[in-house]
């Protein structure tokens, strides 16, 4: 940045003195100017060789002259593409390239950078200028970015391979083409050392040749995701992590071959990784976890849910008195064998966590419950799910010492009582609650939670912030908690009470959201989900209902939350169904968000 | 106004055409090329300060973009990521001060360049974004008085070579 802004300077410096001269207040001036300049050329070309002082001049006139007639030519190359990187698209970057030579070819490059290939019109078009052998411009070097997830499964190995000419791409995003093969996988990372991000989730037919290939190549590589290949092994990937030095982030879910071998070798060998997420790499074991912490001080993310083998012994093992601070985010969702001693030293070794997730640890007890409280501050988002054995004491201990929890996971935590609730209703920053199944809670829990929370001691009186409720299947509810709720909380944008038989309502469910396509009749039956718009039309229409008519808290702004969000979720939902098993998937279907982050 | 008891520091810049230009250490300090030679040289100097690359006209305007903006926050990474979300929208004042012929909005974006002012750059740069936001070739030739030096058979070639790019 401060290179390329030196340069900018030096171009302008150069013509300082076109610029003042051909400055408005010097008009005059101006003119006077080029007569004299036309007197000392005349005197110069008396001289019997020509000088290389008069091709300057001459130049220098032609470029001010050019300057006076079209003022916009003053402008150096980089100031040039500053302006046409404002252009968001693309159409009127292709007029400008039809402007003229110079306008050509400092717009050609941004809008080549990541072209349009959603549509097949598109990419077709883009792929035969490409193939051109005798094209206006080199345009399969200008291309930085491309991705071919929109078009999904129809892309083939004949669509990726005429472009594998592109050797400079930097980001190649293939999500989900699952027709690919290592064929053209291949021939596109062959010679391409420019490669910084490569996303092949769900192309399983890919194999170690590619990732050798990427191993062979790719030596700038920062990003890799993998998810789902399930055919990569162990052996090419130690490859990819002795090369490929400078990975930050790593997604390998669901590569179910991987053993503790190919993740020592990232750990050993790529000492940047940011982040990390072995979601359902069954194999690991104890070993790649600990070596994962102790050799990566940059280590901020380690998602290792499923990673059923991982027991204590990873954190137990980690050096004595040894602290990881660049650790925020940790998902342990059902290591079931871990224990109340593993988390302890989780805390210890990790003192500033900001995530993390216990969700089907189902042998953690109030002591690691206890454990977590000293992480203080620190702890936004802490995930105890199916954590069944912990009672109202932990979490009055968790919500007296972490009082910045913003999204707390209690579902199935079937002994809680409203006391634990009435507790966590006084986090002065809770966003999302989920307390799926948690049967014992009565409305006196959600009469609690809709209260308006002190700011401070004896500070000002604030509406709660709460978004997100999950309440499904806690039979006890009735409307007279939730329509306070929905009073009281103008964030809110879901709420989800399926199987909670009081709104399982003709007139109530039609503010309800569809179930996904994927559930039996039965779930459709019991499903009951309210989600942006229709929370507050539910408010709206519990208060021209009721007789006392309570005039509804009206935010202006209860529709910019996460309405947009909802459809991504859902394809979150199914995404993360398909990765479980049908058990888990009929426990706690309707609410596949709280399995979520 | 602010702080009446003490006396504002001011500075004296000399623009390309000699002038002497009195200014108020604050506002010229929008500038992170005045602003780092003032660190530089340390202190109250009572030297003006040579700007070899900008006439007097040109940087009086700056100077008023620069009184207007002087409470700005100064640039932080949130002004980055601004810059990059390739937004054309520009606050009504800034519009305004943008209303001048060619020659001189082309001269601010150089002087802003220079002296490095990210901000009015930007702004300069939005400006001209949108004369050639919407118009066609030969529209932006006009308004610009650009010659057209492509033959018409490579006109033709480069519009079937970027046929993909349409508008969103």
């Amino acid at each position: 940045m401060t290179r390329s802004r030196r340069a900018q300077r030096d171009v302008s410096a150069s013509r300082s003195d076109t610029s003042a001269s051909t400055s408005p207040e010097r008009g005059i001036d101006d003119d006077n100017d080029s007569i004299m300049l036309q007197a000392n050329d005349s005197q110069s070309s008396l001289a019997p060789s020509v000088s290389p002082d008069s091709d300057e001049e001459a130049l220098r006139r032609a470029i001010e002259e050019r300057c006076r007639v079209s003022p916009i030519s003053r402008l150096p190359a980089e100031l040039m593409i500053a302006i046409f990187a404002k252009l968001s698209s693309p159409g009127d970057l292709k007029h400008c390239m039809l402007v003229s030579r110079e306008w050509a070819r400092n717009s050609v490059g941004l809008l080549w950078h990541r072209p349009q290939t959603g549509k097949w019109g598109a990419i077709k078009s883009v792929i035969a200028t490409v193939r051109k052998s005798d094209s206006f411009f080199e345009y399969a070097s200008l291309i930085k970015r491309l991705n071919l997830s929109g078009l999904a499964n129809e892309v083939s190995d004949g669509t990726l391979a005429p472009l594998s000419g592109c050797k400079r791409v930097e980001r190649l995003t293939l999500t989900n083409c699952t027709k690919l093969s290592d064929l053209s996988l291949t021939a596109m990372l062959q010679d391409n050392r420019s490669l910084l991000a490569l996303d092949v989730t769900n192309l399983d037919a890919i194999t170690d040749r590619t990732m050798f290939s990427l191993a062979n190549n790719a030596v700038r590589l920062q990003g890799l995701n993998i998810t789902n290949c399930k055919k990569v092994t162990d052996e090419s990937l130690e490859a990819v992590a002795k090369s490929c030095r400078h990975l930050k982030r790593l997604k390998l879910n669901g590569c179910s071959q991987l053993t503790d071998k190919s993740i020592i070798a990232f750990a050993r060998n790529c000492r940047y990784i940011l982040e990390i997420d072995l979601h359902d790499c069954k194999n690991l074991e104890d070993d790649s976890i600990t070596t994962l912490i102790t050799e990566g001080p940059h280590l901020r993310e380690l998602r290792l849910a499923h990673c059923w083998r991982v027991t204590d012994q990873a954190f137990l093992r980690l050096p004595l008195e040894a602290t990881y601070d660049a650790l925020r985010i940790l998902d342990l969702t059902d290591c079931g064998e871990l224990q109340d001693a593993g988390v302890q030293k989780i805390v210890q070794a990790a003192p500033r966590l900001r995530n993390l997730v216990l969700n089907k640890c189902r042998n953690i007890t109030d002591r690691a419950v206890l454990a977590i409280t000293r992480l203080g501050k620190n702890l936004h988002y802490i995930h105890l799910g199916h954590c069944s054995r912990i009672t109202d004491a932990g979490v009055t201990q968790l919500v007296k010492l972490c009082n910045r929890i913003r999204y707390i996971d209690l579902a199935c935590c079937t002994n809680l009582t409203d006391n634990s609730v009435m507790q966590l209703a006084t986090l002065p920053k809770l966003k999302r609650i989920g307390l799926v199944k948690c049967g014992n809670i009565t409305d006196r829990s959600i009469l609690a939670l809709a209260k308006p929370k002190q700011v401070g001691h004896g500070g000002p009186v604030a509406p709660s912030v709460l978004e997100r409720v999950h309440l499904s299947y806690c039979t006890n509810l009735t409307l007279q908690g939730i329509h306070a709720l929905l009073n009281n909380c103008p964030r809110l944008t879901h709420l989800s009470l399926t199987g909670v038989q009081a709104f399982l309502r003709e007139d109530l469910i039609v503010f309800c959201r569809e179930a996904p396509p994927e559930f039996n009749e039965h779930q459709r039956d019991v499903f009951c989900v309210f989600s942006g718009v229709g929370v507050s039309r539910l408010r709206n229409y519990l208060n021209a209902d009721s007789p006392n008519r309570r005039t509804p808290i009206f935010d202006p702004d209860g529709n910019m939350f996460d309405e947009s969000e909802e459809p991504e979720m859902i394809l979150n939902v199914t995404a993360q169904a398909h990765g479980m098993n049908i058990e888990e998937m009929d426990e706690d279907f309707g609410e596949g968000s709280e399995m979520m982050g | 106004m602010s702080a009446p008891t003490e006396e504002k520091k001011t500075v004296v810049l000399t623009t390309s055409d000699n002038a002497d230009l009195t200014v108020e250490r604050e506002v010229a300090e929008r500038s992170i090329l005045i602003k780092n030679l003032l660190e530089d040289l340390g202190g109250d100097n009572a030297e003006a300060i040579p700007i070899p690359n900008v006439n007097e006209a040109v940087m009086k305007k700056v100077l008023e973009w620069c009184e207007h903006h002087r409470k700005d926050p100064p640039a932080s990474q949130d002004d980055d990521s601004d810059s990059r979300k390739k937004s054309t929208d520009i606050d009504e004042w800034d519009q305004k001060f943008m209303q001048v012929d060619q020659e001189m909005l082309f001269e601010i974006i150089l002087a802003a360049n220079y002296l490095d002012i990210k901000a009015l750059l930007d702004v300069g740069c939005k400006t001209v974004a949108n004369m050639i936001k919407g118009k066609s070739p030969d529209e932006i030739r006009k308004t610009f008085n650009i010659q057209n030096d492509f033959t018409p058979e490579e006109e033709d070639q480069i519009r079937r070579e970027n046929e993909w790019a349409e508008d969103r």
